[in-house]
């Protein structure tokens, strides 16, 4: 079938050309013995300090949302008309976060991206604690939290249903299958893995646990079947919601009257801003699985140079959204919408506005050196400052944007108070305390995936040792 | 034989229900003479009942 | 378990079956299926026939039965609310109380010598809300912010309940003797008695301490306003030899000239009706009046001015003695024996009035004659009353009442009353609902002297400074609790009460009364006796002293002559005028806007209730001119050190645009001592009255210095320029005739959407910019109405007031005299309304009327309602401010208005209850609901009708004429949402070249 000679191996044009995706001499035993090891050896003491750090963050955050729930939502700066302020900006910013696990998993895996590989599993991991601490917020900021649960559309005696108009309901359904549909998709993968780890382990304990989650895995040829069609079902399935989950967000702004919420610009804007803040947030925990737990072999500095590519990909797109919409407050003509933009960039919160582009627009420029997008430093550098970047960037879009708008008598300066500070910091807390525990009691690799990318591992026309 | 475990089912669920329930009669009784507790629930009247009367010799208007 | 297997096959087995037993048919199973739903069926001498389990005594169902019924009660006790009241219906139903039914009462309000007279709303015998009263024919059912908010310091928790003496609660009985004894003490002895009290102006009270000093002839009576202007006292006294009350007829007005006047705050309900009717246009012929106004601090008038100039209150007196000498010129006769001759003519030296303004306000006054009215404010100097005086003389105003009024004492005659007290001159000390601890401008003096009194009572509400240096405390009841009568303009008012007392308290009267009979006078068993007594006498024939009560007055015509002027006083007042020259600073100190003198510091509604000026809430800053602020550095919040002679105070600092440069202004009223809502809001500037009344309440020599630091504003308004917005239309009368909208264009909306429609009404409102004076009495309304929780200045200042309705008010032109504009804003109820469609639990809707309604009980309070409006008139509850609230304070809640608890959104509903009211009324006489019918509690409050509300389906109602009226547009029409409220645009009528004369 197959013509050896129409495709002379020294005739592959560079870039069609595929490199090893792993370093080093990787076979699947010793695949298996590097990743799956983790949960059967004792963490080390950094691991332990790293999950007190993180466990204070989470109680602290804890705490003040306990004194939030006895108080009111008068423990927080909101007021009028700023009424949404770091409850909606840690929302927006969380589920931004989310956003890179499912792509990397998702669409790249659609686009038989292979390198995603090694990395989707923590990605992907990463999503799902990130929408977990998103999902707190719409629960906190209520003002009577007892009755969230009248946000979702239930029987009732009373007759009483939800308000399809709004977006804050289409919210509910897109968070809520997003993470659903994330938590699914992460799971199935697991299973081989975890099927691994059962027939590994040697701990009683541990055998029954990973026992009940492998779901009887066997690892027999229908159980593959069955698995890759699954995959790429959910693949297929997760792929819309990455794109629809932060437009529907974005709604929340964009159907609005308030100058600064209501363009047409916001869910393509909210959604590339998600995955420009998902990468920076990924490659920040990566360099850091990497060096910590040994995996340079796996995640290797291609994987690097190819998820900053990404995040400058993004910030181009961060900084044209940016000049849209400059230009549409001053090509609309509309005097609110230009006062509104007037604002960012000078107003009472001009600093935060400044802080926003630059973080998201100027210092990811670096990256278009290759020296620069693989290096710790700089990396790392654009990394934190598009993280920072990005929650200003919700600052600027709910308080600017809600401090000064139609008429000039409600307008007010926004204060954050302390309890704003904690709770964000205990999400902090919530989101790295879940990432450490994964790190230990998880396959962090999704070893029967990198398996079928070891050198050897595809059905090759030139022999073993390498790819097309 | 099916009918022999059910009472033991019955026990642990009375066994659960029963603390469960007096649980919240006490965290009931713990939080509502303080301030700010239960947030839909207002204290006692602290003082007693202010009696309305009306007034003698006046001459209403309409109602 | 036993199971026996029988023997033998079945003959017929059953269809259905549920155990093997009972397949088979054996007896016990029988006997098993047979006693199974008996209750509590225990087989227990039969176990080893039948093989059923052994149980000791209890059955599964027994059992079960008993758990349920344990949880069911267990939750039934588990889910009690505290507090939570029971719901009885009265056992024996006291008269006129019908439970669900408002029972309106005429009565009246006292304020110095103001009296409103108003119709009280009780709802179970409780009084719930204030209104003016509409049988009268002066305030035709218009009062004052403070009469209305006034309501609640009758549910004051501070109030003392019974006698007190040194500390020791003790009944009356017991308190009266020592009063009694101490009068007596002290008649025996023949030593003076000292009894001060406020204004008096009740015919009956007067007649009783007449009584009273019949009966105790040593007694000395001084009836103090301290921050009613002692300065209009001794010129009243000055140009007409006796003390006389001086009130505007503005329906008589052509051209208005205000010495810093401020008769449109609110205070004068007649005057702001009359200042309505003339400036409610229906197209630009009709006739309209001119207002001038030449003051130093920015008024509430002044901002309404047609024409606003500001003038140093010290050379008021030099700017209006120079206009009667252009006035002179102009051929206006002088009275007999005035001398101007101290006057230099032109535009007075030291002010910076453009001559030909000067010119144009010397014709229009002129022009006017007798329609020409001028006014001076009570605080300024005496000089410029006397000035206004002569204008007036010289004018022959028509627009001007002037009533002889009982004296006032001045701070001077209270400084001899200390004198003598510290000499030991008195034997008893009587305080009636006065607070000299507090308002006496020496308070250590004042308190030295008063320990020198050997018996020193005190009669009032709420326990204060003053009552802190009495020893025998005696507690009164509230106005609403009391009886009296008044005297006013048209009308012979009775004030009423409209609840029995709430606790063991008296009228002061009525203590009066009893020390006339402990005297050994002649007294009758009650002030409502005496005064019955009295009106009995003086009844018309035809009328009823029971109908006057129904009615709350007895109509009368004005009988008083208006006192001559003296034109004798001129010479002393020009020459006084001429020398007042500013030196350095001059602070003017005027009553505040809440707290009046700080009788009413302690009425949370009023502290929280904006300043219309400054839109400070809970404190009086110094407001500070534009340039004075420029050249001494100061910045909003500032905390600034103010000094008057040796008397200084640390207070935070406002910039007031419009103020005159080298005038300083600061409210009476703050810095009390005692009261739980007063003690601590703001400072107490009493201390910098000086002591000579014709100028007690404008310093000069202030200093005025950086402290250091600043202060957070508790202001409801932080952002003043409209940002060339099309917000608030203003137009002068003559683009008014030529343009009526202006340069305004309406867009035109397109909607993809058909209109709702509204079947049976479409309840709309219009308010007019050029009426509103932006008093915000329509605030204190809607706050009693709609049981609008109070925050607090925290809150205020972090921007969580809960205000219903809000006044908007901007700043444009130049900060040094700017134009200024109000606009009262409240829910806009749009028909296309932003704030719907995105509640995601459907708690804010429409109603099939038009109505933006709120469903408390469904809001979870995710706030999107308020970030999408564009009024930004939705207030949340961001804390608990209702639930902790107990008796007496929930008394005054309107039951037909929900409490909201915290974490709700709540906004204004139209005042929705009297909609249904009326529409239930209307249904229950089978009739249609009337135009005008319906009023909402702002446009039952707004003195000068700028509110009106009605039927948008009904072509023939006010509110459908009004919109069509040419001057109609509404606020932030272009982005398409349909507002139910119709703005009229303000109008003004300056004194341009070639313009249009006031007629």
């Amino acid at each position: 079938m197959r013509s050896d000679a129409a495709i002379p191996a020294n005739d592959i044009p560079e870039g069609l050309f595929e490199l090893p995706l792993t370093e080093g001499r990787v076979t699947p035993g010793s695949l298996d013995d590097q990743v799956l090891s983790f949960p059967e050896t004792k963490p080390p003491k950094q691991w332990y300090i790293g999950l007190a750090i993180t466990l204070s963050a989470l109680f602290t955050g804890l705490a003040f949302i306990g004194y939030t729930f006895f108080t009111g939502i008068g423990a927080w700066g909101n007021n009028s008309p700023v009424f949404w302020a770091f409850d909606i900006i840690n929302f927006v910013f969380w589920v931004g976060i989310g956003h890179a696990g499912t792509l990397i998993s998702a669409i790249l895996f659609l686009f038989r991206k292979r390198w995603r590989n090694a990395i989707a599993r923590y990605a992907e991991a990463m999503t799902i604690f990130a929408v977990m601490c998103a999902v707190i917020f719409p629960l906190i900021h209520v003002g009577r939290p007892w009755l969230a649960f009248w946000l979702f559309p239930y029987p009732n005696q009373r007759a009483l249903w939800t308000n399809f108009r709004s977006p804050l309901l289409w919210d509910v359904f897109a968070v809520n299958t997003y993470f659903s549909v994330s938590a699914m998709f992460w799971y199935l993968g697991l299973i081989p893995d975890i099927a691994s780890m059962r027939d590994r382990t040697t701990s009683k304990f541990r055998k029954l646990i990973y026992t009940a989650l492998a779901l009887g895995w066997r690892g027999a040829a229908t159980h593959w079947q069955h698995y890759e069609k699954a995959y790429l079902l959910l693949a297929g399935l997760a792929t819309g919601l990455v794109l629809s989950v932060h437009s529907v967000v974005s709604f929340d702004f964009a159907t609005s009257v308030v100058p600064g919420w209501h363009m047409t610009i916001f869910p393509p804007y909210f959604v590339a801003g998600a995955i420009f803040a998902g990468f920076s947030m990924v490659v920040m925990v990566l360099v850091v699985v990497r060096e910590t737990m040994q995996l340079k072999n796996l995640i290797t500095m291609r994987h690097l140079d190819v998820m900053n590519k990404v995040i400058l990909a993004m910030s181009c797109i961060m900084g044209y959204s940016y000049m849209m919409e400059g230009f549409t407050a001053w090509y609309s003509m509309n005097e609110y919408l230009h006062h509104s933009f007037m604002n960012i960039i000078s107003g009472n919160y001009g600093w935060a506005g400044w802080l926003t582009i630059s973080c998201n627009i100027l210092i990811p420029q670096i990256l278009w050196f290759k020296k620069a997008r693989t290096s710790y430093f700089w990396m790392i550098l654009v990394a934190i400052g598009v993280t920072i970047g990005m929650w200003f960037e919700r600052f600027v879009i709910i308080v600017i944007s809600l401090h000064q708008d139609y008429l000039p008598s409600a307008w007010r300066i926004y204060k954050p108070t302390m309890v704003d500070f904690g709770i964000l910091l205990g999400t902090f807390g919530l989101f790295f305390t879940m990432v450490l525990i994964f790190a230990r009691v998880l396959p962090v690799i999704a070893t029967t995936e990198v398996k079928a990318i070891l050198p050897g591992a595809q059905p090759s026309h030139h022999g073993d040792d390498h790819h097309v | 034989m099916a009918d022999a475990h059910k009472p033991l089912l019955d026990r642990a669920t009375a066994l659960l229900a029963g603390p469960f329930l007096l649980g919240q009669r006490a965290l009931g009784l713990l939080f509502l003479p303080g301030k700010g507790t239960l947030p839909e629930a207002p204290p006692e009247c602290a003082t007693p009942r202010i009696t309305v009367t009306p007034p003698e010799h006046a001459i209403k208007r309409r109602g | 378990m036993k199971t026996r297997l029988p023997d033998h096959g079945p003959l017929e087995t059953p269809r259905f079956w549920r155990t093997l037993e009972e397949r088979i048919e054996t007896p016990e199973a029988q006997q098993a299926a047979h006693d199974e739903f008996l209750p509590g069926v225990v087989p227990t001498q039969d176990d080893d026939v039948h093989g059923l389990p052994v149980q000791d005594g209890f059955s599964r169902r027994d059992f079960f039965g008993l758990v349920g019924a344990a949880a069911a009660l267990a939750a039934t006790v588990a889910c009690d609310r505290k507090g939570q009241g029971t719901i009885v219906p009265y056992t024996k139903r006291p008269v006129e109380i019908v439970p669900g039914v408002a029972n309106f009462y005429a009565s009246a309000f006292q304020e110095g010598r103001h009296v409103y007279p108003v119709l009280v709303k009780t709802r179970e015998g409780r009084p719930i809300h204030i209104m003016g009263n509409d049988e009268h024919p002066g305030v035709k059912g218009k009062t004052s912010p403070r009469a209305m908010a006034d309501v609640l310091r009758l549910y004051d928790p501070d109030r003392l309940r019974a006698p007190r003496l040194e500390g020791r609660t003790l009944g009356w009985m017991e308190a009266e003797t020592q009063f009694h004894k101490a009068l007596q003490t002290a008649k025996n002895a023949g030593k003076s008695l000292l009894l001060i009290s406020g204004a008096v102006a009740s015919p009956s009270r007067k007649a009783l301490l007449a009584n009273l000093r019949t009966a105790l002839p040593t007694l000395e009576h001084l009836a103090i306003e301290p921050a009613s202007g002692d300065a209009a006292e001794e010129a009243a006294k000055a140009s007409f030899g006796q003390p006389v009350d001086i009130q505007p007829r503005l329906a008589k007005s052509g051209v208005i000239l205000s010495l810093g006047a401020d008769f449109l705050n609110g205070e004068n309900p007649e005057a702001l009706a009359a200042w309505g009717t003339k400036r409610r246009l229906k197209n630009a012929h009709e006739a309209f009046n001119r207002l001038w106004v030449l003051e130093g601090p920015l008024t509430l008038t002044g901002t309404n001015a047609d024409q606003r100039l500001p003038v140093a209150p010290s050379r008021l007196g030099a700017v209006a003695f120079a206009l009667a000498k252009e006035l002179v010129a102009k051929g206006l006769p002088l009275p007999p024996g005035a001398d101007l001759s101290a006057i230099a003519a032109g535009i007075p030296q030291g002010t910076d009035l453009p001559a030909k303004v000067w010119s144009n306000l010397v014709q229009d006054l002129r022009q006017a004659g007798r329609k020409a009215v001028v006014l001076c404010g009570a605080q300024m100097p005496a000089e410029a009353h006397q000035a206004a005086h002569l204008l007036n003389a010289m004018l022959g105003s028509e627009a001007v009442a002037m009533q002889p009024a009982e004296p006032l004492a001045t701070v001077k005659d209270l400084e001899a009353a200390a004198r003598g007290m510290a000499e030991g001159r008195y034997a008893a000390l009587v305080l009636w609902d006065v607070n000299p601890a507090y308002t006496f401008p020496r308070a250590t003096a004042w308190k030295d002297a008063v320990a020198k009194v050997p018996f020193r009572a005190w009669i009032g509400q709420v326990p204060d400074e003053a009552a802190a240096q009495c020893q025998l405390l005696l507690p009164e009841n509230h106005w609403l609790e009391s009886w009296d009568d008044f005297t006013t303009a048209g009308a012979d008012v009775l004030q009423q009460p409209t609840i029995g007392t709430l606790y063991d308290t008296r009228q002061g009267e009525d203590v009066l009364l009893g020390a006339i009979k402990a005297l050994g006078g002649q007294a009758p068993a009650s002030y409502h006796a005496f005064l019955k007594e009295r009106w009995q006498q003086s009844l018309p024939t035809g009328t009823s002293f029971e109908q006057a009560l129904h009615d709350g007055l007895l109509k009368t015509e004005s009988k008083a002559t208006a006192p001559a002027f003296m034109g004798s006083s001129v010479a002393a007042a020009t020459r006084r005028a001429a020398e007042s020259n500013p030196e350095g600073l001059e602070l003017v100190l005027f009553p505040g806007f809440a707290t009046h003198d700080g009788r009413h510091a302690n009425n949370s509604w009023l502290q929280e209730t904006p300043d219309p000026i400054t839109k400070m809430t809970w404190d009086n800053p110094v407001s500070v001119s534009v340039q004075d602020a420029q050249a001494l550095g100061i910045q909003e919040g500032d905390l600034v050190r103010l000094s008057v002679d040796d008397t200084t105070l640390s207070l935070p600092a406002v910039i007031q645009p419009g103020q005159a440069k080298g005038v300083l202004t600061l409210a009476l009223g703050y810095g009390r001592n005692t009261g739980s809502v007063a003690k601590g809001v703001g400072v107490n500037a009493f201390p910098l009255m000086g002591l000579d009344p014709a100028s007690a309440n404008v310093r000069k020599g202030v200093r005025l210095a950086k402290a250091g630091g600043k202060k957070e504003l508790s202001r409801t308004q932080s952002h003043h320029r409209m940002e060339g917005r099309d917000l608030v239309r203003s137009l002068t009368l003559e683009e008014y005739a030529d343009h009526p909208q202006g340069h305004h264009h309406g867009p035109e909306l397109v909607s993809l959407y058909e209109d709702q429609a509204f079947p049976e009404h479409k309840w709309g409102m219009v308010i007019d910019l050029a009426a509103c004076t932006g008093c915000s009495a329509c605030v204190v309304a809607c706050q009693s109405e709609n049981n609008v929780p109070v925050v607090g200045p925290e809150q205020v200042a972090r921007g969580r007031e809960m205000h219903w309705i809000r006044i908007d008010r901007y700043y444009e032109g130049e900060l040094e005299n700017p134009k200024v504009v109000h606009q009262p804003m409240l829910c806009q109820h749009c028909d296309n309304a932003p704030c719907e469609n995105v509640c995601p639990v459907n708690a804010t809707n429409h109603s099939p009327e038009g109505l933006n309604q709120m469903a408390y009980n469904r809001c979870v309070g995710t706030r999107y309602c308020a970030n999408n409006c564009p009024y930004k008139v939705r207030r949340f509850n961001f804390l608990e401010y209702t639930a902790y609230k107990t008796e007496p304070e929930t008394l005054v809640n309107n039951p037909e208005v929900t409490v909201r608890p915290r974490g709700v959104m709540e906004k204004c509903s139209f005042c929705v209850q009297r909609i249904n009211d009326v529409k239930i009324r209307a249904k229950g006489e089978s009739r249609s609901i009337l135009d005008g019918e319906i009023t909402t509690a702002c446009m039952a409050g707004c003195a000068s009708d700028a509110i009106v509300f009605g039927d948008l389906k009904d072509p023939k109602s006010k509110v459908s004429q009004l919109v069509a009226n040419s001057r109609a547009y509404r606020v932030l029409e272009e982005i398409g949402v349909k507002p139910a409220i119709t703005y009229l645009a303000d109008l003004k009528n300056p004194a341009v070249e070639g313009g249009r004369h006031a007629i």
